[in-house]
């Protein structure tokens, strides 16, 4: 891993590391585990069943029910849409700075942050953003605005192996759309969450989170989503004035 | 990391401790944590800067993978899924301060020598070095500080780094490149 570095540089962390003298490790094993016995799981539980089976038991579910789209990932790019009826899900977070979108910041230091033209609504009655929040995954960072209950958030569309995933339940309505010309897809109703799921297809449990209905689309190597309209046609006014 | 081993006695590895885990044993989780517990104090050390700090964010990092086990994939590695826990939950301790951390970090008083023991003055001179060079990493940004203590102070392997960072394998050594150009700027600013 080092061989392209300084080699004084890491000759003297090398001597360094081994001078280091880190603070004993505190005993932590025992009072996990008793704690673990004596909480019952709360909150998003783990189930202890096939993830991929469970998906596959939700999507039976959904295609019993009218209206709704029913298909296995279907998504765009970066963001997949699982079925996962039965998944118990978090518990809505009232406060938007604690909803896992980040770290809060300024406009400029999000754009310095990003490598791509965060896009900002124009010509809307919106105005600046209430709030700006800067995340670090995927790779390239996630920038989320807000206007209290709307909130759009973009990220760049390649991120290689990692993954956005939306994880809906019976009785939301996943509808194609268009979206500035291009396919998206309206998420409405139920319970439905927002995961990032890392390069081994693991959850990153911070970016967990409940969502209002949600328009999602991939537009210009961004992809972007608008959450918290009132209706498809205002999410749809908002995404069409982003530019 | 433990190796499987079908012999009795002999400890179970870690992939199968998980699976047990994830069947919710406790008992099987505790010797996971019993196993991560040290690298993942000193990763949240590194972050957080303040040893009490540090095992508040690894005990909860650990009972949130507890809580988060059923997204775990089968067959992936364990402890770079918990580290990465542990890391975000270091992180987001940090991220309610405004101040910035602590390095946390101390030099044994009489370090060992890789050679021949060097004469008094020797020792008082490498020992300044060192002191010169932790005190220039301290005055690094967190993130830079806390790629070049992944790999020079705890030791942790890239795809650990790769968790802990939470970025793809191949950008753990653009991180620790950009660190290091960083640290050599310190250092020479210092001389």
């Amino acid at each position: 891993m080092s061989d392209r570095y300084d080699p004084a540089l890491e000759a003297a962390l090398s001597d360094l590391g081994a001078a280091i003298r880190f603070p004993s490790t505190p005993p932590l094993a025992a009072g996990i585990a008793a704690y673990l016995v004596a909480q019952p799981r709360a909150g998003w539980r783990p189930r202890f069943g096939s993830l991929q089976r469970s998906l596959v038991l939700a999507v039976v579910g959904l295609l019993a029910v009218g209206g709704i789209a029913g298909a296995i990932g279907i998504g765009i790019g970066a963001i997949q849409i699982r079925f996962a009826d039965g998944t118990p899900l978090p518990t809505p977070l009232a406060s938007v700075a604690n909803r896992g979108y980040g770290t809060q910041t300024t406009l400029a230091q999000a754009q310095a942050s990003v490598p791509f033209a965060i896009r900002l609504p124009a010509g809307t009655e919106l105005g600046p953003p209430e709030g700006v929040f800067l995340a670090d995954v995927p790779t390239g960072g996630t920038v989320t605005l807000v206007w209290g209950e709307l909130v759009v958030t973009q990220f760049s569309a390649e991120i290689g192996p990692e993954a956005f995933e939306k994880m809906v339940t019976a009785g939301t309505r996943v509808e194609p759309v268009s979206v500035n010309g291009r396919a998206g897809w309206w998420v409405e109703g139920g319970t439905h969450a927002f995961f990032y799921r890392d390069e081994d297809g693991n959850f990153v449990d911070t970016t967990l989170r409940l969502v209002t209905s949600a328009l999602i689309w991939e537009e210009g190597g961004l992809a972007l989503r608008v959450e918290g309209a009132p209706s498809l046609e205002a999410a749809l006014r908002v995404a069409a004035s982003l530019e | 990391m433990y190796r499987c081993c079908r012999v009795e006695g002999c400890p179970l590895s870690d992939a199968e401790l998980m699976e047990r885990a994830r069947q919710g044993n406790v008992a099987a989780f505790e010797e996971l944590v019993r196993r991560y517990e040290q690298i993942a104090f000193r990763t949240a050390l590194l972050v957080c800067g303040d040893a009490d700090e540090a095992r508040d964010a690894a005990q909860e990092g650990f009972v949130r993978a507890w809580r988060a086990l059923p997204t775990f994939r089968g067959g992936a590695e364990p402890r770079p899924w918990m580290l990465r826990i542990v890391a975000n939950a270091a992180r987001n301790r940090r991220r309610g301060s405004s101040r910035q951390a602590a390095l946390g970090l101390r030099l044994a008083e009489d370090p060992l020598s890789g050679g021949a023991a060097p004469s008094p003055e020797g020792s008082i001179l490498a020992q300044e070095r060192r002191e010169a060079l932790l005190a220039a990493i301290g005055r690094l940004s967190t993130d830079d500080r806390l790629v070049i203590g992944l790999r020079w102070f705890v030791d942790m392997d890239e795809a650990g780094m790769a968790a802990v960072l939470n970025v793809a394998r191949g950008t753990v050594k653009s991180r620790l490149s950009r660190a290091m150009a960083r640290l050599r700027t310190e250092v020479d600013t210092d001389v």
